[in-house]
């Protein structure tokens, strides 16, 4: 194989497995706004709470261990800020609640880096998962391979929560329609702190799988967070396609421009989301602003 | 409350030459330290203004404030780096009217969306600006920042020329520039386009119908916004004589007005004025005890959302009402 096809094919599946990760972020990060209409700005350091706490739970059992527990720690927190906190400010409109979820975000950062340091922290990658996988003659690091795997495994389990179950049915119902939905006797706002919770599940599983990809330190929250910020306006908010799509896009554009424009490319990403928010601020799937 | 018409005169002056006075003694009584920590008070409550002029007025919220801000900065510090013999309010205004500028060119992308797409598209812009000065190192010097300008002397021609790069003389001349920012602001809020603003912010539609130009009168405001927000930059880019990506054009940048915003209240002109003076206190405070300010911005912030929404100017307005009711009714 010629070097610039392996350049391509390795930039090509860094870059999908990248926008696997960025899905699994923007994904939560656009269920909420879609049902619930809250953009969560602290969503990006609820995932990197869980890529610290999955450090420290690794460190004492191994990988699955974490990866099971720390999205559930994430999960609590966030079920928490929706119950007493979100909810009860959400009459007063979006500003007050966009700053709040700021003021959350700054304290999980600062929590992080009182408790973990400022240092770059790399969890291990788990044994099984730290070959190489062998395509013919091409070679690639397996763990990036199970990032793709995952998060399709998770797309797959949202589709069936979505589609093939009681609670997706509520959940898309009260998407449409909230006040309907409650009137036929659902409570509303407890179906509102589990999704809120599922959505930062998805956002801690990503945490976690980060850890041994991208290693943890206090920047991740901004560097993954502000690429979910860009997916999930690009796809249009609340759109689960959209978000997926978006998600690949920014994974493909971030791992190639790194590649041939390295100058250019974190322009591109902020450039494409003004671009796309003053041409459709809907975003490219999105219906509703 | 029935406001007292026949109040004596000299009654009104009281209030404002109490503060002129402090003011003017303020740099000799209190020390170096803290005419620096004046300053930069003054600094963002001008910047903190401005961005009220969008969130208590045209009900927008802007997280890329610093895109203005920022902009002034860095063209007050690239003129003084390029161009020598720059008098010193020209470059305060070249700082104001790169804010203008930004403003006026971003306008029709911000016109287009409202609510969180704006919150995001602001967001997205000011990211923008950030990357573009971190990479465009032929321009901006990356991330070094520009630095070691010469501060031109303050010149009244004929009578006296006067150095800036003290810190008492650059205390006056921040406090003079930045009242006359506020007070240009507060006359603004007061004129018939103070009251449109206001009318976009409650009822857009209506505003439309009623025959105003709606685009065009919420592009004045970014203009305006961003000229007053550019020229807070400059005065930083003088006062700290080096502007960096990370100092102009941060996310932080753009999160601490609002936070301050929010701390003095939002709805009120004296909120940003308010809320800059208490953040700057707390920030002075928390830095003796502890390096993690942001954990106590954070805070601050999570329990003036959750409990008093008004902020400090609220508090303050609550207090009043309930000491002095019987005399009122």
């Amino acid at each position: 194989m010629d070097p610039m096809t392996f350049i391509l094919i390795t930039q090509l599946v860094h870059g999908l497995a990248y926008g696997m990760l960025l899905f699994l972020v923007a994904a939560g990060l656009s269920l909420i706004f879609g049902m619930m209409d809250i953009l969560n700005l602290s969503h990006a350091y609820f995932f990197m709470l869980a890529a610290y706490i999955g450090y420290t739970i690794a460190g004492m059992t191994n990988f699955w261990v974490a990866l099971l527990l720390a999205p559930l720690v994430v999960v609590a927190l966030g079920m928490v800020i929706e119950r007493f906190m979100l909810r009860k400010i959400h009459p007063f409109g979006h500003i007050p609640e966009l700053v709040l979820t700021i003021g959350i975000g700054l304290i999980i950062m600062e929590f992080c880096k009182a408790v973990w340091g400022t240092q770059s922290l790399m969890l291990q990658t788990p044994e099984i998962l730290s070959g190489l996988l062998n395509i013919g003659v091409f070679r690639y690091p397996l763990y990036r391979a199970f990032i793709i795997f995952f998060a399709v495994a998770m797309m797959i389990l949202m589709g069936i929560l979505f589609y093939k179950t009681r609670f997706g049915t509520i959940v898309r119902a009260a998407t449409a329609d909230a006040d309907m939905v409650n009137a036929l006797g659902i409570n509303v706002p407890l179906v509102y702190t589990v999704f809120f919770g599922f959505g930062t599940w998805l956002a801690g599983l990503a945490g976690v799988v980060v850890a041994p990809f991208l290693s943890v330190f206090p920047g991740l929250a901004d560097q993954v967070g502000f690429d979910a910020f860009v997916v999930v306006v690009m796809g249009g908010l609340g759109s689960m396609s959209g978000a997926f799509v978006g998600a690949i896009l920014i994974g493909l554009l971030n791992s190639f421009g790194i590649q041939f424009l390295p100058t250019a490319a974190p322009l591109l990403t902020f450039g494409l989301m003004a671009l796309v928010l003053s041409i459709k601020p809907t975003g490219l799937f999105g219906v509703r602003q | 409350m029935i406001a007292k018409k026949s109040a004596p005169s000299w009654k009104q002056w009281v209030f404002p030459c109490l503060v002129g006075v402090i003011l003017l003694a303020y740099p000799w009584v209190l020390g170096t330290v803290y005419t620096n920590i004046f300053i930069y008070f003054a600094i963002f409550s001008v910047f903190a203004a401005s961005l009220n002029m969008l969130v208590s007025y045209l009900g927008v919220l802007s997280f890329g404030h610093a895109l203005f801000y920022g902009g002034g900065a860095y063209a007050t510090a690239l003129f003084l780096d390029h161009i020598e013999g720059l008098g010193l309010f020209t470059v305060i205004l070249i700082g104001g009217a790169a804010g203008a500028a930004l403003g006026l060119i971003v306008s029709p992308l911000l016109n287009r969306v409202k609510a969180t797409a704006f919150a995001l598209l602001t967001l997205a812009l000011g990211q923008l600006a950030y990357m573009a000065c971190l990479k465009l190192r032929f321009i901006t010097y990356g991330e070094d920042g520009v630095g070691g300008f010469p501060i031109p002397d303050l010149t009244l021609p004929g009578i006296a020329s006067i150095n800036m790069m003290t810190a008492e003389n650059f205390y006056y001349l921040a406090v003079v520039v930045l009242s006359l920012c506020l007070l240009l602001m507060w006359f603004l809020t007061k004129t018939p386009f103070g009251s449109i603003m206001i009318g976009i912010r409650d009822n857009p539609d209506r505003v439309d119908f009623l025959g105003f130009n709606l685009p065009m009168t919420k592009a004045i405001v970014f203009v305006i916004s961003g000229f007053f927000a550019g020229i807070a930059g400059a005065v930083y880019a003088l006062f700290q004589n080096l502007v960096t990506p990370d100092g102009a054009f941060h996310i932080m940048t753009s999160f601490t007005p609002i936070m301050m915003l929010f701390v003095g209240g939002i709805g009120t002109f004296a909120g940003p004025i308010v809320g800059s003076g208490v953040m700057t206190i707390i920030e002075e405070l928390a830095t003796r005890y502890t390096t993690q300010i942001a954990l106590f911005n954070g805070i601050l912030l999570v329990l003036v959302v959750m409990y008093f929404r008004t902020g400090f100017v609220g508090l303050y307005l609550l207090i009043r009402e309930k000491l002095f009711q019987k005399e009122s009714s």
